[in-house]
């Protein structure tokens, strides 16, 4: 039978098929080998073969009625968009800039709720502080029992001392590294940031709670006259880890506030515009969390002078200061 | 009125996205099963390679017994998240699981995948179930309203996907994500192109315009459908069974357009490819100039109109 005679549509077929069995062939080495490993005149071919099949894909709606040349085409131009959409990212480029740019740059930009998220815990904490020198009985309003480890207004100066310099922890580093890490504050740093998405109001509320145990707990001390050396003790890993809480409670507030306050887009769409930013203090907020960690499972058994500890703690923070400050800036 | 009336439906089909080049693709949506199973293989990956770690730890006593399941639970943590996030980097889409199942994640709006997506709607996993999984396995056994709280979450969170058509976790609603079939691209050669067996069958059966007035599309690729499968060869217990079928099908066809020259049964084939080929050629024509045929009631509904 020669070209003629052919019907319409099979004449259409007839004249693109090679094309389209080249393409299936560079769609399957893109995906064994991956575009980057590709020859130019390969990834090339790729692309042009790809547009020529959608414009063949959309002829072929309209004048074929060849079901298997109709359903080929839609698989083929749906793998062929695949791999020529595919990301063509690196994971070491992800990673760097991610720490090299977006991170501080999303800090930089929710610079805002970080600081609504301080003044949360501050204020939680000047409460605390100051409801405990009224009565001592609030200490176990504020604390959660069983996370003071037996530190509350019975306990005598010396058993609080013993614990803020102990040398001998019952735990190895490993140990009280991962153990912290599935403690209270990891727990509260998820859920401030994960409740957040309910109108901030709980996000806040945590946040605030989580002060008022830390300045009851900074006045039991300050009372036996120990306010010092708990200050030193709690700066190893605390400037970390209380800054990853209020980074968690910022990401938190901007889904919350995002879906309080979506401006002009739908609320759908400002919460998933919010998740941007949200996703990166998440990230942000979890290494601080792993820094704080290791700080308590390995660094704070080996400081025992509070001079040192106040200045590897807060020389830590202000390594995190820093970066979050000046840590991706376009150079103008 | 409490209802308002909805907008008429303008949105593509659960199964299309439209990528940037503007024709939509057909993608179907993975369900939830697969999907499931996808989890599955790759839980127990992670779990595996955490475990080996687990005990290499031991061999190298480097832990005590008592911070063993915060120890086990940290590593299989620090395996997962990067291992999710890692290969649906690299893979496009495709952790190893979802490699086997052949699904992959696609973006929602056409675009190529991003890592921001990439890396959100794994987040969101454990947020959504690994986390508070974890919690209620660390969790002493007096807590009870926190460990019921953490079921409720997990169950909410696994009914979401029911909720909308694309089967989206609440991961993938805020990456902008769904997870697709993989389309797999095999071509068939085509049934009007090859040559009819018999030389003088193109001139043998011929059929008048008014005569293929009666079909549309779909009877068009049911038959297309069935002389593919037609062409396959069968065992000897089945062939008498196969021309019975061609023979009904040939009757029923000639009763329907009048078509009234006797066909012998050797030649039930050959008039229906020239059947189709004919039939394929005049629909394919009338869809030129606008008359698009879905099926055989296409009269029917073009006068209610």
């Amino acid at each position: 039978m020669n070209e003629g005679d052919l019907i319409r549509s099979a004449r259409f077929r007839k004249e693109r098929e090679a094309d389209w069995k080249r393409l299936e062939r560079l769609v399957v080495e893109a995906e064994t080998s991956g575009i980057r490993r590709m020859s130019f005149a390969a990834a090339r071919d790729l692309s042009a073969l790809y547009r020529q099949a959608t414009t063949a894909l959309a002829i072929a709606r309209e004048i074929s009625l060849d079901k298997a040349l109709l359903d080929y085409l839609e698989a083929l131009t749906a793998r062929a968009y695949l791999s020529v959409y595919a990301p063509q990212e690196r994971v070491g480029g992800v990673v760097r800039r991610f720490f090299a740019q977006s991170g501080p740059q999303a800090l930089r930009r929710s610079w805002l709720f970080i600081l609504i998220a301080y003044l949360c815990l501050g204020l939680g904490a000047l409460a605390g502080y100051l409801l405990y020198r009224e009565s001592t009985a609030w200490y176990h309003v504020f604390m959660p029992s069983g996370l003071a480890g037996g530190r509350g207004p019975e306990a005598t100066t010396e058993y609080l001392r013993s614990v803020l310099y102990d040398q001998n922890p019952d735990t190895s580093g490993l140990g009280a590294f991962a153990t912290f890490l599935f403690s209270h504050n990891t727990r509260i740093a998820f859920l401030v940031f994960g409740l957040g998405v309910f109108l901030c109001f709980p996000a806040i509320l945590l946040t605030f709670q989580n002060g008022l145990s830390l300045g009851a707990f900074f006045a039991l001390h300050v009372d036996r006259g120990l306010g010092i050396d708990l200050a030193a003790w709690l700066s190893v890993h605390g400037v970390t880890e209380l800054s990853a809480i209020c980074v968690a409670c910022a990401g938190g507030l901007l889904l919350g506030a995002a879906i309080l306050f979506p401006g002009e887009r739908t609320r759908r769409d400002a919460l998933r515009h919010a998740g941007r930013d949200a996703a990166k203090l998440a990230i942000v907020a979890a290494s601080m969390l792993l820094v704080a960690a290791f700080l308590e499972g390995f660094a704070r058994q080996l400081v025992q002078e509070p001079a040192t500890r106040f200045a590897l703690g807060w020389g830590v923070g202000l390594l995190w200061l820093a970066w979050a400050v000046l840590a991706g800036r376009s150079p103008r | 009125m409490i209802f308002r009336s909805r907008k008429p439906d303008t949105r593509l089909p659960a199964d299309e996205i439209m990528p940037p080049e503007g024709v939509p693709l057909k993608l179907p949506v993975a369900g939830l099963g697969v999907r499931f199973g996808a989890q599955i293989a790759d839980v127990l990956i992670t779990f595996v390679g955490a475990l080996a770690a687990f005990l290499l730890l031991i061999a190298l006593r480097a832990t005590d017994p008592k911070s063993m399941l915060a120890i086990g639970v940290l590593f299989f943590f620090l395996i997962r998240v990067p291992y999710y996030v890692v290969s649906e980097l690299i893979w496009n889409g495709q952790t190893l699981g979802k490699r086997f199942l052949r699904i992959k994640v696609v973006a929602h709006d056409g675009g190529p995948l991003t890592t921001h997506a990439v890396v959100a709607r794994n987040l969101m996993k454990e947020a959504e179930v690994f986390l508070p999984a974890t919690l209620l396995l660390t969790l002493d056994g007096n807590a009870a309203i926190p460990a019921l709280l953490g079921i409720a979450w997990i169950l909410a969170t696994l009914l979401v996907p029911l909720m909308n058509r694309y089967r989206m976790r609440l991961g993938d609603m805020i990456a902008g994500t769904h997870v697709i079939h993989l389309p797999e691209p095999i071509l068939l050669k085509d049934l009007a192109a090859e040559a009819p067996t018999g030389a003088a069958s193109a001139e043998r059966f011929t059929f008048l315009p008014h005569q293929l007035d009666h079909y549309g599309a779909f009877e068009l690729q049911t038959l297309e459908r069935f002389l593919r499968v037609e062409e396959r060869s069968v065992a000897q217990s089945e062939y008498a069974n196969r021309r019975a079928t061609l023979a009904a099908i040939v009757d029923k066809i000639q009763h329907k357009i009048g078509h009234a020259d006797p066909v012998p049964p050797a030649e039930h084939r050959e008039f229906l490819r020239a059947f189709y080929n004919a039939q394929r050629q005049h629909l394919e024509q009338r869809q030129l100039f606008g008359d698009r045929r879905k099926d055989k009631h296409f009269a029917a509904s073009t006068e209610d109109e």
